[in-house]
């Protein structure tokens, strides 16, 4: 009797793990994704009709979700420009509701506009139309409106919402994904929008998408009440980079992005990796504004997938951190170094 | 006996055609009643707008089917499959409220207007630009 209610406990506890996309390890999305790239170039006039073609020859509704978020990402880019153009305008009238609503009403129309005929948008373009087709499919999809951090916006200062992102209904239970940043990211030196599909985004660990998304609507956190941040810790939070949620399960230390230490301290990082590295592909950057340079932690231990490091800082000084694994930039954090 | 073979088919086929005659008067009958022709399939047409007059474009679509049309210039259809009493079409444009109208034993003209759905546009983009403190300028 004992043994069959700790094998409940037991079920149940692995039941209320996070639901991610480890939840669908035994399906392969290759058809979904081969259906979403047969489709490409599809226009959005028939959306009844593009969500049918997408998911009619797919099993599941995981399949199915598949094959629209990835068709979106992929066909989807971002426009740069109306994201600058309603940033700036969101701006000047956050303090007088009334333009804003008339200016949101004014955006709106244009928006979809661009998205029907030119297939540009923003975030919440990219979230609609997700929902949209996954309606038309039966699909229980919802858009997450909220605040995004991202290492070029005003991190410390974020005071409207600024990202729109999906929450997607699979066996009962609710996932995370964000098809805007999943779907590429600008050059950095021409700010033209490149493809560049990344796939952890899709059902991503809901406890490392917290870092960096802020929905307004607390029920879609998808995670324990006592893992939800105050609004304050999460604009206090390290940046994270579109490669962080390829090669991380989860961040787990440093919670904050600044730390003011002493000469000869060491700040502590801790994260559970996807995949397996090496010792020698973990690189700090360093940036103390003066010169950059690159350097191993001063020691690291790699514990099957979880990974911990120190860095003692000597130097009096401000330094921004950035962490490289295999050469990817995954994290920012800055460290004041002081008598 | 092969005769009678032969007279008795040609019985049914008399038969039939008169049974498929009294069909086809039955059903292009309109005085045949108000029962009738709620099960009658028919030719249902239409006209979408939004706030600003018509919308062209706008796919009407039989529920549960990939059979449809899109609106033309002066937001109007013609249905291309005739409908019968409880077919729900399906009427949507990006970027308005999806509605579904089922059709019933008076549809055959159908006049809608789609409302925007009311959605804050909102985006920020996701940059591998690596992050600068802002630093006092000596």
């Amino acid at each position: 009797m004992q043994k069959t209610f700790t094998l409940l406990l037991l079920f149940i506890s692995l039941v209320s793990v996070k639901a991610q996309i480890k939840d669908f390890s035994h399906l392969n999305f290759k058809k979904a994704d081969s259906i979403a790239l047969a489709l490409k170039g599809e226009n959005l006039t028939n959306l009844p009709e593009l969500s049918f073609k997408l998911t009619s020859n797919l099993k599941t509704d995981a399949e199915r979700f598949r094959a629209i978020y990835k068709w979106v990402c992929g066909n989807i880019a971002n426009d740069y420009s109306l994201y600058l153009k309603n940033d700036r305008q969101r701006q000047r009238f956050k303090n007088d509701s009334l333009k804003l609503d008339a200016w949101n009403t004014k955006f709106r129309t244009k928006l979809f506009s661009r998205l029907l005929k030119k297939k540009r948008t923003i975030c919440t373009g990219y979230a609609y139309l997700v929902k949209t087709l996954a309606d038309f499919a039966n699909l229980e999809c919802e858009i997450v409106q909220g605040f995004g951090r991202v290492s070029t916006t005003n991190i410390e200062t974020l005071d409207l919402p600024n990202h729109s992102w999906n929450a997607v209904k699979l066996n009962n239970k609710w996932y995370l994904c964000d098809p805007t940043w999943a779907s590429g990211i600008p050059n950095p030196k021409t700010n033209r929008f490149n493809f560049e599909y990344n796939d952890g985004f899709f059902l991503a660990n809901p406890k490392l998408f917290a870092v960096n998304h802020f929905p307004i609507e607390k029920r879609w956190w998808l995670t324990e009440d006592e893992e939800i941040p105050s609004f304050d810790a999460f604009l206090k939070a390290p940046v994270l980079y579109g490669n962080a949620y390829r090669t991380l399960e989860l961040h787990d230390a440093p919670q904050q992005m600044h730390h003011t230490i002493k000469p000869f301290e060491k700040v502590t990082f801790k994260y559970q990796l996807k995949n397996n590295t090496k010792i020698e592909k973990v690189k700090l950057g360093f940036d103390n504004g003066f010169s950059t340079w690159k350097d191993q932690p001063t020691s690291v231990s790699i514990n099957g997938k979880s990974l911990e490091f120190e860095h003692q800082f000597n130097q009096t000084g401000f330094y921004d951190v950035h962490l490289y694994l295999d050469d990817d930039l995954i994290s920012t954090y800055t460290v004041e170094v002081r008598k | 006996m092969q005769t009678q073979t032969l007279t008795q088919r040609k019985k049914y086929k008399t038969f039939g055609f008169v049974a498929v005659l009294m069909m086809t008067l039955f059903t292009f009958n309109s005085s045949f009643g108000q029962t009738a022709e709620a099960t009658q399939e028919r030719t249902i047409t239409g006209v979408v707008s939004n706030e600003d007059g018509p919308l062209p474009g706008t796919s009407v679509t039989l529920d549960g089917t990939r059979v449809g049309a899109l609106t033309d210039d002066e937001g109007k259809f013609t249905f291309p499959k005739k409908l019968k009493t409880g077919d729900v079409l399906v009427f949507s444009y990006l970027g308005y409220e999806t509605q579904k109208i089922s059709i019933t034993d008076k549809t055959n003209f159908i006049t809608l207007e789609l409302t925007p759905d009311m959605v804050e546009m909102i985006g920020a983009v996701d940059t591998n630009k690596p992050y600068k403190s802002k630093r006092k300028k000596n």
